[in-house]
């Protein structure tokens, strides 16, 4: 699609019947409301990566064009659907419901490694510490405990 | 003849009711004792600080097997030469420790069996048998033989201790010893010993539900 075709198609969203729509294009004015929730929402993350933007350039340009994919998807659903055929999937639906699987699997098991590693790095440092500490109690021990 | 480079690591949670009569009893018979206190909520620390025994507080609760690693590294900073692994509910008998260290002339790791002649004190028939169920399978996983899947009197040389690191913070740990032995190649070896079963023990102890989360461990926790 051309940088010329994609702003026809944008223009058509907001003004139905001026020019030619693709197939994939569903008018803005026929689902406004999930429309502007879905984009209010990206445009939410996409403001509080901005904010977290010490974090690697590569972090960040990966999230942008996370979000600039599922806008588009938000703008033209049924573009969804041509990308599912492409793959070999029957709706673009699906293929999301897929994706969002594998995704929030991947996630799921990079965070279940890191906590394992935390606990382990955890169980270092108590352990550490509590060595450390019997060793100063035996060079020098702590005054008995008051009288009851 | 004891010898003063015996050290016996006890690791303790929330055992502040019975942890000073089983210290008192092995630092009677002379060895040097190491009381691992997993971050207790009760004064278990301040009960087994007796003479001749060193209190090691671990900060936060991480669980039996961490505790029993870093009484080991402890023992192993103070010089030991053998390593005894003890009970802290009361379940094992101090008489017992002998044995398992000369047994150590000859092998490199003494595991305590409660299948071997002596008896088991007050043990149910229900735990019986999960004791038996839990021996099969340990064996299957391990590939060792052993009349007994877990116990937690044994004893090993100072040499063996890098080879036997535990990472298994909580009860998995134990299975992942005999994992260990089996890939390390150490000389092992069953010696028999008494189990007491006191209704205090059985409370602290595992019952068949636990055992799924023991093998989640085993199995899911490998970092």
């Amino acid at each position: 699609m051309t940088l010329s075709g994609l702003a026809a198609l944008f223009a058509s969203l907001f003004a139905p019947g001026t020019s030619d729509p693709p197939s994939a294009a569903v008018p803005f004015s026929e689902q406004p409301i999930i429309r502007v929730v879905l984009l209010s929402g990206l445009a939410a993350i996409g403001y509080l990566v901005f904010l977290r933007r010490n974090r690697l350039p590569f972090h960040i340009v990966t999230v942008f064009v996370l979000l600039a994919a599922a806008a588009a998807a938000v703008l033209f659903p049924g573009a969804t659907d041509d990308v599912a055929h492409y793959v070999g999937v029957g709706r673009g639906v699906d293929l999301i419901t897929y994706i969002f699987e594998a995704a929030v699997l991947f996630v799921l098991i990079h965070y279940y490694t890191k906590f394992v590693e935390l606990q382990r790095q955890l169980t270092d440092v108590t352990r550490e510490l509590a060595i450390l500490r019997a060793e100063v109690d035996r060079v020098s021990p702590p005054p008995p405990p008051p009288l009851p | 003849m004891v010898s003063r480079e015996t050290y016996v690591v006890i690791a303790a949670f929330n055992e502040a009711s019975v942890i000073r009569g089983v210290v008192g009893e092995v630092v009677a018979h002379g060895y040097p004792v190491i009381v691992v206190d997993d971050g207790s909520r009760d004064d278990t620390a301040a009960k087994a600080r007796i003479a001749g025994v060193t209190v090691v507080r671990h900060a936060i609760n991480l669980g039996q097997g961490a505790a029993l690693q870093t009484g080991i590294d402890y023992a192993l900073r103070r010089g030991a030469r053998e390593i005894v692994t003890y009970d802290a509910d009361g379940q094992h008998s101090v008489e017992d420790i002998p044995e398992l260290v000369a047994a150590l002339a000859t092998h490199d790791i003494a595991l305590g069996s409660r299948f071997l002649g002596k008896a088991i004190v007050g043990a149910s028939q229900r735990r019986r048998l999960l004791l038996r169920a839990a021996t099969t399978l340990s064996n299957r996983m391990s590939g060792l033989r052993l009349s007994d899947a877990h116990c937690g009197l044994r004893a090993f040389r100072a040499t063996a201790a890098p080879a036997l690191r535990l990472t298994q913070d909580r009860m998995a740990h134990a299975s992942e010893l005999l994992r260990k032995i089996r890939t390390s190649g150490l000389r092992v070896v069953e010696v028999p010993v008494t189990v007491k079963y006191t209704a205090h023990s059985v409370r602290k102890g595992q019952g068949a539900l636990q055992a799924i989360r023991i093998l989640f461990d085993y199995f899911f926790r490998m970092s």
